[in-house]
């Protein structure tokens, strides 16, 4: 047969709709907007009142952090763009070789149980092993932050989009195949555009986490990039600077969630929006 | 009964079992060129699993198996636009327009873009989704989602078009508009067809012959219609119960 999707036996099977229908990342953001700006105003108040009390070593005024993060990007906007980048490579390359792994997985029944217990075995291995092995076995920096983000990164790609492609209804398998397609039009009509979700989805659900690694890596393996700043700005005992940092990291997160939220929007714009009540 | 030369469909002995539940057992007909066949049976009859043995979905354990040619199990890509099916359900993909979904088996078998949706746009006119083939699946109603897949399984004009219970779901006048619909397309374009369905009306309007499968058993009854079977009230009524004594319960 043209395509072997593994799926569970057709006779019961309902039209399916597919799993992920929950409401827009965008939709809800644009619904929180109030109660986050009042998250933030509070968090700036219990700032300027902990300055009041403690020393500035410990708990800078707010505006000190503001000017502090206005130094910082002015002075070091290209360690910014380091870290970008680094990180946009890496979640790129995880993304495709993850979502190749997957397909593989869920389409070649043979390979499966190998490719699922590597991948599983390396969901097992925590973020600190991978870091300390990345410093033995590379000496380039770069290579460095590019493995450990990647191998950690890879499964949760390679798992959802395994996931996702097992999900895939068999009544649209029996569908297409009715038509007696190629092997690369089951993939191209059916698999891909039914795992695009399952893509954004894990994207959203790993950038932050990512940035947190990206930024660990920097700080263990490298000079240069917001970690390695961070760092500095600790041993010379800028706290202003840390914080000025850390604000900069929770807006970028902040503004890559938008980002995939509207590409989200944009590309799965066929999708019902299923208010929950 | 069945036109000259050889038939589209052709099951000799076949036998299927899904372990030690025997479904199908010493099933043999035909369905000859341009001929519309109705197999009807109950629920748990069978039914969908004649239809998946002849589109080559499952294999049948026993018997021969022959669809235009070839079997369509083994022979799977022989069948490569001889053939189409409209299923219980619509099946529509939800990331396709409605143009776009019934545009999708011609690009399978390989028709330039351009061409495949002036096609489907074609069809969609005939089963009457004229202006709604820009909507996405979940903006159509279900008798809308029904034609829509209907002009997917015809468009690609296919020998041979297999309906699974295509418009049993659907509310009275809808199904019957799309069953006087189709049957007109199917007779206007010379298609051969096997239709599935528990419902009699059904199977007595459309066919030109009708097969009532029993369970375990082939074919336990075999009728041919015709013209003057369906505007005879009085034929058609002992017709109808006849066939509902066979198939042991009334539809
Ligand atoms: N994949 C399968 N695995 C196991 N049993 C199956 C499978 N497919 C069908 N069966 C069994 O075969 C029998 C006939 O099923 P089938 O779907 O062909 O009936 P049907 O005549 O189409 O019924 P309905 O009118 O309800 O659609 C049932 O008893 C069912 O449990
Ligand atoms: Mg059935």
């Amino acid at each position: 047969m043209a395509a072997q999707v593994s799926g569970k036996p057709a006779e019961s099977a309902r039209e399916a709709v597919p799993v992920a229908t929950v409401q827009t990342e965008s939709a809800r953001w644009s619904g929180d907007l109030v109660p986050t700006l009042v998250v933030v105003a509070l968090l700036v108040l219990a700032i300027q009142v902990g300055s009041a009390f403690l020393p500035p070593y410990v708990m800078p005024q707010p505006l000190i952090i503001l000017q502090a993060t206005w130094e910082v990007l002015t002075a070091d906007p290209i360690h910014i763009g380091i870290t970008g980048l680094r990180l946009a490579a890496a979640v790129l390359f995880s993304m495709l070789v993850g979502v190749l792994l997957g397909i593989i997985m869920g389409v070649f029944p043979r390979l499966r149980p190998y490719l699922r217990s590597l991948v599983i075995i390396d969901t097992g291995i925590p973020a600190l092993s991978w870091m300390l092995l990345a410093i033995f076995w590379f000496r380039d920096p770069e290579v460095r932050i590019f493995f450990i983000l990647s191998v950690i990164l890879i499964p949760f790609y390679a798992l959802n989009v395994f996931d996702g492609i097992r999900a895939l209804p068999r009544e649209w398998v029996d569908m297409l195949e009715s038509f007696r397609p190629r092997r690369w039009q089951v993939l191209r009509y059916l698999i891909a555009p039914h795992i695009v979700p399952y893509i954004l989805t894990t994207t959203k659900a790993v950038i932050g986490y990512a940035i947190r690694m990206a930024i660990f890596a920097e700080l263990v393996a490298s000079a240069i990039g917001i970690g390695s700043r961070m760092s500095l700005a600790q041993s010379t005992f800028r706290i202003d600077k840390v914080l000025a940092w850390t604000l900069l990291l929770v807006i970028l997160n902040l503004a890559l969630q938008a980002a995939i939220a509207s590409i989200d929007k944009a590309l799965l714009k066929w999708r019902p929006e299923a208010a929950v009540r | 009964m069945s036109a000259a030369g050889n038939p589209v469909i052709e099951l000799r002995d076949v036998r299927k079992a899904f372990g030690s539940n025997v479904v199908i057992e010493r099933l043999d007909f035909d369905v000859g060129k341009g001929e519309i066949v109705a197999l009807l049976g109950q629920t748990g009859s069978g039914k969908s699993t004649v239809l998946n043995i002849v589109m080559g979905t499952i294999p049948a354990d026993a018997g021969s198996v022959r669809v235009a040619g070839s079997d369509p199990y083994r022979q799977f890509a022989r069948l490569r636009g001889k053939l189409a099916v409209s299923f219980q359900t619509d099946r529509l993909l939800p990331w396709r327009t409605a143009v776009e979904n019934a545009e999708i088996g011609l690009l399978v078998l390989g028709m330039p873009k351009a061409k495949a949706r002036q096609v489907a746009r074609t069809w969609l006119d005939r089963v009457k989704l004229t202006g709604a083939g820009d909507l996405y699946p979940h903006q159509l109603s279900g008798g809308m989602r029904q034609r829509v897949s209907l002009a997917r399984a015809l468009c690609v004009d296919p020998e041979l078009v297999l309906l699974d219970e295509s418009f049993s779901q659907l509310d009275h006048v809808t199904s019957q508009t799309l069953r006087a619909d189709f049957a007109s397309i199917a007779r206007e374009f010379n298609k051969t067809c096997l239709f599935v369905t528990h419902r009699i009306d059904d199977a007595m309007e459309m066919a030109d012959r009708v097969l009532v499968l029993r369970p375990g058993a082939g074919i336990a009854l075999e009728e041919g219609i015709d013209a003057s079977i369906r505007s005879s009230l009085q034929r058609r009524s002992a017709l109808h119960d006849k066939i509902a004594a066979v198939m042991g319960a009334e539809a």
